[in-house]
C-alpha cells in the first residue's frame, strides 16, 4: 500500500526536477566531476606525486604541466584530476555515516518517544554542543590522519541535524492513518519503523543527505587545509593546505583546487535544492 | 517566575552536559600516543629517561587513567582548568583573553550578515524576478559552496597583496601603540577581512532564509488582511511581515553557533586573528593537553550559552511560545 | 691552545682600556621579531635558540666566542688549564653583579655548572666534570675526571648561564623552576616583561660589567604566529632585527625590500643538520648497501637549489661544514640512479610487480615544511625511480613523531639535529652504541653500532692535541658517512634579517644566541 502511494510522488518529483535548469546544471557538473574522479587516471595518466618540472612553474609556460606545478614541481593538473576521488569519497562516506547514525537516532527517538526519546535527545544535544571542527581535529590528530579517520571524524560530528530532521518526520508520520493501520494489523515495531515510516520520511532525508555530502566535502577540505590529511593521497583540500604558504608567489596552486571544491559543492547544492523543490509540494507552485 | 525556573533548569542541565563533555574529551586525549612531556623534552633538546620520568610525575601523568580522570574532573568542577604547558599560563585566563577576539569576529560577521542578509532577502522576496533576486541566489550559492579558508585566501591575495589596502593579519598594530578611539579604529581596520570572509557564509544562509520565510509570510492570511485594511505596503512589510519572517533567522542563528565556531577556526588561521580557533590550532599542534581540553570545554559552554540566548530571544520575539518544549 | 689564551687575555686588557666612546651612538629601542616561543628563558635546562637567544641577554656565561671559534673573556677574564688538562681555572671579573645588585661570585659559577650538569639534556656536555672548587670569590676551578676539550664550548652563553645561587639554589627542581620565566642574571639586559605568545621586553642593565655596553636601552621581542605574519611586519618596518629566519620562500621577497638586508653569517657553532635517518635494525635497511643506494638516489642539488631557492648548503657528514673538525674527505653521494639500482641489485632487492623492490615509510618532524615535510614528500617520487615505494607518514604534532622515533617504530625519518659547538656535545649522541636508548629522541635512534666508531669517539673526547683530535674526527666522519646510518641532506639555513642602519651584528659562532651588547643603530 505504501509502495503504490510512494511511486507516484517519485515520478512526479522527477518531472519537476527535470524542469529545474539550475538543478540540471548541477547534475551536469556533478556527472563531469564523478567521471573525472573515476576515469581520470586513464584519461590523464600522470602520477600526481611525480616531479615533472621546476617547482612553482606558472600555468601556461610548460607544455608538460599546462596548469603549472606546485612547490615541489608536481603537475597541478594531475593533482586536480586525481584529487577529486579522495575528496568525493570522504564526502560521500562521511555523509553516509552521518545519515545512518542520524536516521537511527532520530527514528528510534521519534517512534518510541518517552524515555528513549529523552535519552537519545540528550545524546544528540551532547554532540550538538561539541564544537564540530575542533572535535574532528582532535579525533583526526589522535588516530593519525588518513582517509578513514577523516571520514569517521566528520561522520561522527555531522549527524545531529539529520537526527533532528528524522525525528521530526517520524513524529509527524507516525500519527498518520496508514501507520495506525499497520499497527492495527499487528506489524512489528521494526517493520513499521523501517518498512512503513522510513520510506515516507525519505524525501527530506535524501535532500539533507545530499546537502550533507557538500558540507562533508567542505569539512574535509578544512581539515586538509589545517594539515590534517593523508599525505599519500592527493586531495584538493591537501593541495590548498600545502600550497598555502606560497600563496603570494603561486596564486594558481591555491586557486585551482579551490575552484574544483567550489564547483563540486555548488553542483551538490544545486542538485539538493532541485530535489527539495521537487519533493516539497508547497514550494512547487512557485 | 516561569522564565527564572526555565533558566535555572537549563543551567543545571548545562552543567551536566559540560561534565560529560569534559569526561569524553579527557578520555579521547588520553588514548592518543605520546603526551605533553614529549613536547617539553623535544623543546629541551632531548632528555634522559630519569628526566622524562620526573617530568611525567610533575604533570601527574604517572598515575592511572581513572585517577587522572577523577583529578581532572574534580578540578574542572571547581573551575580550575589547569595550566597550559606551552604558554605557561592558566588555561582559563588564556582562553578568556582569546575569547574576546573570537566573539568580536563572530558577532561582527553575524551582525553584518543578518542585517544585510535580511535586507537582501526581504527585498528579493518583494520583487522576486529582479536582478536583486538573482544576486541573492548567487551570493547564497557562493557562500554555501566555497570553502571559507579558500575565499579567505583569495580575499587576502586581493586586498592585502594585489591591492594592499587592508592589513593581512593580526588584530591590531602593536608598534603604533594606539589607544582609545585610534585603537578601536585600528582593530576595526584589521577586522574587515576576517569578518568579511566569515560573513559570506552567514550571508548566504540568512538572505536565503529571509527570502523564503518572507515569501511565505507575504502570502499568509494576516498580511492579506493588513493589506486589505489599506495599510501602506512598507508598513505591511516592516511592521507585520518582517517580525514573523525574522523568527527562523534567529533560530538558525542560534543553532548555527557550533558551525560558526568551525568557520571561525579556519578564518582565524588564515588571518592569524588571535582568537580561540587559532589558539586551539596551536594547542593541538603542540599537544598542549590542558589547553585543548579547556578550549573544547569552553567552546561547548559558548555553544550552550548561545543556544540559551537563542531560546530567550525566540520567546521575546514570539509571544506565542510560553511553555518550554 | 695556550697561545689563544694569552691572546685572549691581551685582548681583554685592550678592551678595558679602549672603551669605544667615539662615533657609536647608544640608546634607542630595538624591535626584534621571532616566530619561536620559549616556554622559559633558562638555557641551563633547555637547549634551542628560542630559549638561548633571550637567555644569552639575561645571563652572562664564563666565556664567549668570536667568529673564528676562539674563546673570549666574558665573566671569566682569564683561564688556564692545570693538572694535565683535568682542571680548568677561571679567574672571574671582579665587578659583575646580578640584576638584583648582588655580586657574581665563584659560588654562583660552581652552583650553575653543577646544576647544568644535573639538568641539561646534553648529558655528555659536562659529563667529565666532578666538582667546582671555589678557593676565592673570584676564582673557580672546574675539576674533571679526564681531560675534556669540549669544556670550552660548554661554557658558552647558549649553554652555560651563570645563575644567581641565592635565587635558583632554593632546592626547587630547576627544570620547572618558577623563576625560569622571570630570570635574573648578570647579562647585558634585564627581563622586564614576558607576555607568552605576544612579546618579551628587555631593559638595559645599567650595571653591566662591560663598560658602555649594551648599546640599546630596550629590546622588544615581538612573537609572531607564523613567518608570513612576521614577513609582513618586516616589510612594514615594524621589525628591525630578525635572527634565525628559516622560511626561504619568503626570504627572496624580503631581501628585495628596500632598507632591509639579509645575511647568513654567524651561528656556525649551531651546526644544524637536516638529514634522513634510517632504522638500521629494520629489513632491508639493515643492509648498508640499501642505505647507500637511497643516499645515491637523493638529488641534493635539486633540494638545495630548487626546493630551497639556492639558499641552503649541502651537508656531507655528521659535522657541519665550517666547524673546526669538519672533513670533506668523505663519500659525497652525488646523485647516481644507476649506481643506486646496482647497489640494490647487489643487496638482493629484486624488482617485483610494477617495478617495486621494497616499500618503506618516511616520517618527518612536524613544524618545518621546507626542510622536513617537503623533502619527505620529494623522496616519494624520487625513490620510486629506484623501485622503492615510499609512504609519507604524517605526524600532526611533535609527540606523535617523537613517540614513533623514540620507540624505533619507523623505517626512515627526516630529522634536524644540531652540532652545538663541540662534537662531544651534539654529535657523539647520534652514533655511540652506548647511546641506543629506546624512548629517548635524539639519542642513537638509528640503532647504529660500530665498535671502531665508538673507539674513535671515546679517544677524541679526551684528546688535548687539536691536530690529533681532528684526525680522529676525520676518520670518524669517513666511516660514518660510508656506513650511512644517515643520509645527510643539507645544513639548515638560518638568516638574519635586519634594517640596514644596524651595525655590529651578532656574527660570532653563536649568532644571536650570544649577548647582543655591541650592536647599535647608526
Amino acid at each position: 500500500m505504501a509502495e503504490t502511494e510512494a511511486r507516484g510522488p517519485w515520478r512526479e518529483a522527477w518531472s519537476v526536477f527535470k524542469r529545474n535548469y539550475a538543478a540540471l546544471v548541477g547534475l551536469g557538473i556533478l556527472a563531469l566531476v564523478l567521471t573525472t574522479a573515476i576515469a581520470g587516471p586513464w584519461i590523464y595518466p600522470v602520477d600526481p606525486f611525480d616531479i615533472v618540472g621546476a617547482p612553482k612553474t606558472p600555468p601556461g609556460t610548460d607544455a608538460d604541466a599546462v596548469l603549472g606545478t606546485d612547490y615541489l614541481g608536481r603537475d597541478m593538473l594531475a593533482g586536480l584530476v586525481r584529487g577529486g576521488r579522495p575528496t568525493l569519497m570522504v564526502g560521500f562516506f562521511a555523509a553516509m555515516i552521518a545519515t545512518v547514525i542520524g536516521i537511527t537516532m532520530g527514528a528510534l527517538g521519534g517512534y518510541y518517544g518517552g524515555k528513549v526519546d529523552a535519552l537519545l535527545g540528550r545524546i544528540t544535544e551532547f554532540f550538538q554542543v561539541l564544537p564540530a571542527l575542533l572535535f574532528a581535529m582532535v579525533l583526526v590528530m589522535l588516530f593519525t590522519p588518513s582517509l578513514v579517520t577523516v571520514t569517521f571524524a566528520i561522520g561522527f560530528v555531522a549527524w545531529t541535524s539529520m537526527a533532528r530532521l528524522t525525528r521530526a518526520e517520524f513524529l509527524r508520520i507516525k500519527q498518520l492513518e496508514y501507520v495506525r493501520a499497520a499497527r492495527a494489523i499487528g506489524s512489528s515495531n521494526g517493520r513499521i519503523i523501517w518498512g512503513v515510516i522510513l520510506p515516507n520520511a525519505l524525501p527530506p532525508i535524501i535532500v539533507a543527505a545530499t546537502l550533507a555530502t557538500g558540507t562533508a566535502i567542505l569539512f574535509e577540505a578544512g581539515l586538509s587545509f589545517l594539515g590534517l590529511s593523508d599525505p599519500n593521497m592527493m586531495s584538493w583540500g591537501m593541495m590548498i593546505g600545502s600550497n598555502r604558504n606560497y600563496l603570494r608567489e603561486m596564486w594558481w596552486a591555491v586557486t585551482f583546487p579551490g575552484v574544483c571544491i567550489f564547483l563540486t559543492v555548488l553542483a551538490i547544492s544545486l542538485v539538493g535544492d532541485g530535489l527539495n523543490d521537487a519533493f516539497n509540494p508547497r514550494l512547487r507552485t512557485r | 517566575m516561569r522564565i527564572a525556573l526555565f533558566i535555572a533548569r537549563r543551567i543545571a542541565y548545562a552543567i551536566g552536559l559540560l561534565l560529560a563533555v569534559a569526561i569524553l574529551n579527557f578520555t579521547l586525549i588520553h588514548l592518543a600516543p605520546g603526551d605533553v612531556v614529549e613536547t617539553i623534552v623535544g623543546e629541551m633538546g632531548g632528555a634522559s629517561a630519569e628526566t622524562i620520568a620526573s617530568l611525567r610525575k610533575t604533570y601527574g601523568l604517572d598515575k592511572g587513567f581513572l585517577e587522572q580522570l577523577f583529578i581532572y574532573v574534580s578540578r574542572v568542577a571547581t573551575g580550575d582548568l589547569g595550566v597550559s604547558t606551552y604558554f605557561n599560563r592558566p588555561v582559563l585566563g588564556l582562553v578568556a583573553d582569546r575569547m574576546f577576539a573570537t566573539v568580536l569576529l563572530v558577532f561582527s560577521a553575524l551582525a553584518s550578515a543578518v542585517v544585510l542578509g535580511t535586507f537582501l532577502g526581504v527585498t528579493a522576496a518583494r520583487r522576486p524576478s529582479s536582478w536583486l533576486g538573482a544576486f541573492v541566489t548567487i551570493v547564497a550559492l557562493f557562500g554555501f559552496s566555497a570553502p571559507v579558508f579558500w575565499s579567505g585566501l583569495l580575499l587576502l591575495l586581493l586586498f592585502a597583496s594585489v591591492w594592499p589596502i587592508l592589513p593581512a593579519s593580526g588584530m591590531y598594530d602593536i608598534a603604533s601603540g594606539a589607544t582609545g578611539f585610534a585603537y578601536v579604529l585600528d582593530v576595526a581596520h584589521h577586522l574587515v577581512l576576517p569578518a568579511g570572509t566569515l560573513a559570506i557564509i552567514y550571508l548566504a544562509l540568512y538572505s536565503r532564509l529571509a527570502r523564503a520565510s518572507m515569501i511565505e509570510v507575504l502570502g499568509s492570511d494576516y498580511v492579506r488582511t493588513a493589506r486589505a485594511k489599506g495599510l501602506s505596503e512598507n508598513k505591511v512589510v516592516f511592521k507585520h511581515a518582517l517580525r514573523n519572517a525574522i523568527l527562523p533567522v534567529v533560530t538558525i542563528a542560534g543553532l548555527q553557533f557550533s558551525g560558526m565556531l568551525a568557520g571561525a577556526v579556519l578564518v582565524e588561521t588564515v588571518f592569524t586573528w588571535p582568537g580561540m580557533g587559532l589558539l586551539a590550532f596551536e594547542a593541538i599542534l603542540r599537544r598542549d593537553t590542558q589547553l585543548i581540553l579547556g578550549i573544547l570545554l569552553l567552546s561547548a559552554l559558548l555553544v550552550i550559552v548561545g543556544n540559551l540566548l537563542t531560546d530567550l530571544a525566540y520567546r521575546l520575539i514570539d509571544p506565542r511560545i510560553r511553555t518550554d518544549g | 691552545m695556550m697561545q689563544t689564551i694569552v691572546k685572549s687575555i691581551v685582548f681583554a686588557a685592550t678592551l678595558a682600556i679602549a672603551a669605544p666612546a667615539t662615533a657609536q651612538k647608544a640608546g634607542g629601542t630595538l624591535i626584534w621579531g621571532t616566530t619561536q616561543v620559549a616556554r622559559h628563558f633558562n638555557p641551563a635546562v633547555q637547549s634551542g635558540y628560542a630559549t638561548a637567544m633571550v637567555g644569552a641577554q639575561v645571563f652572562a656565561s664564563p666565556l664567549r666566542f668570536d667568529d673564528k671559534w676562539n674563546p673570549q673573556p666574558y665573566l671569566a677574564e682569564s683561564w688556564s688549564f692545570q693538572d694535565d688538562g683535568k682542571s680548568l681555572l677561571l679567574k672571574l671579573v671582579p665587578n659583575a653583579t646580578f640584576h638584583d645588585g648582588k655580586p657574581v661570585t665563584s659560588e654562583d659559577v660552581a652552583f650553575s655548572i653543577m646544576a647544568i650538569k644535573a639538568n641539561h639534556p646534553f648529558s655528555s656536555m659536562l659529563a667529565a666534570v666532578e666538582r667546582v672548587d671555589t678557593p676565592s670569590p673570584t676564582v673557580a676551578i672546574i675539576r674533571m675526571s679526564q681531560p675534556h676539550p669540549a669544556i670550552f664550548l660548554a661554557l658558552s652563553p647558549a649553554l652555560c648561564p651563570i645563575m644567581p645561587k641565592h635565587i635558583f639554589g632554593d632546592g626547587a627542581d630547576l627544570k620547572t623552576h618558577a623563576r625560569n620565566t622571570t630570570p635574573i642574571g648578570s647579562g647585558p639586559y634585564k627581563l622586564a616583561e614576558f607576555k607568552p605568545g605576544e612579546h618579551i621586553i628587555l631593559e638595559k642593565n645599567p650595571a653591566f660589567f662591560i663598560k658602555d655596553r649594551p648599546k640599546f636601552d630596550r629590546i622588544i621581542v615581538r612573537i609572531f604566529r607564523d613567518s608570513n605574519a612576521l614577513a609582513v611586519a618586516i616589510e612594514r618596518k615594524e621589525i628591525q632585527f630578525t635572527p634565525f629566519w628559516a622560511d626561504l620562500a619568503l626570504l627572496d621577497r624580503l631581501s628585495k625590500t628596500p632598507g632591509i638586508a639579509t645575511t647568513d653569517k654567524g651561528g656556525d657553532a649551531i651546526g644544524p643538520l637536516n638529514w634522513l635517518a634510517f632504522n638500521t635494525k629494520k629489513k632491508p635497511l639493515d643492509d648498508a648497501r640499501v642505505r647507500q643506494a637511497i643516499s645515491f638516489a637523493i638529488d641534493r642539488e635539486f633540494i638545495t637549489k630548487k626546493l630551497h631557492n639556492g639558499r641552503s648548503r649541502i651537508a656531507t657528514g655528521p659535522i657541519a661544514p665550517g666547524a673546526p673538525f669538519y672533513s670533506g674527505a668523505v663519500e659525497h653521494y652525488k646523485v647516481d640512479l644507476e649506481k643506486a639500482n646496482r647497489l640494490l641489485d647487489q643487496a638482493g632487492l629484486k624488482k617485483g610487480a610494477g617495478g617495486v623492490r621494497a616499500s618503506l615509510s618516511v616520517d618527518y618532524l612536524p613544524g618545518s615544511n621546507e626542510q622536513q615535510k617537503n623533502v619527505a614528500e620529494y623522496l616519494k617520487p624520487q625513490l620510486k625511480k629506484i623501485g622503492i615505494e615510499v609512504t609519507v607518514r604524517n605526524a600532526p604534532d611533535f609527540p606523535t613523531w617523537a613517540k614513533r622515533v623514540g620507540a624505533h617504530d619507523f623505517d626512515m625519518t627526516m630529522d634536524a639535529v644540531f652540532n652545538w659547538g663541540d662534537p662531544v656535545i651534539g654529535v657523539h649522541r647520534t652514533y655511540l652504541s652506548s647511546n641506543i636508548r629506546p624512548g629517548i629522541i635524539w639519542s642513537n635512534t638509528q640503532s647504529y653500532s660500530n665498535p671502531k666508531v665508538d673507539d674513535l669517539l671515546a679517544k677524541a673526547a679526551v684528546e688535548r692535541d687539536p691536530a690529533k683530535r681532528k684526525a680522529e674526527y676525520q676518520e670518524f666522519q669517513k666511516i660514518v658517512v660510508g656506513d650511512a646510518p644517515i643520509a645527510y641532506i643539507n645544513v639548515l639555513p638560518y638568516f638574519t634579517i635586519y634594517e640596514k642602519n644596524l651595525r655590529s651584528l651578532p656574527t660570532t659562532i653563536w649568532g644571536a644566541m650570544a649577548p647582543i651588547d655591541e650592536m647599535y643603530r647608526e
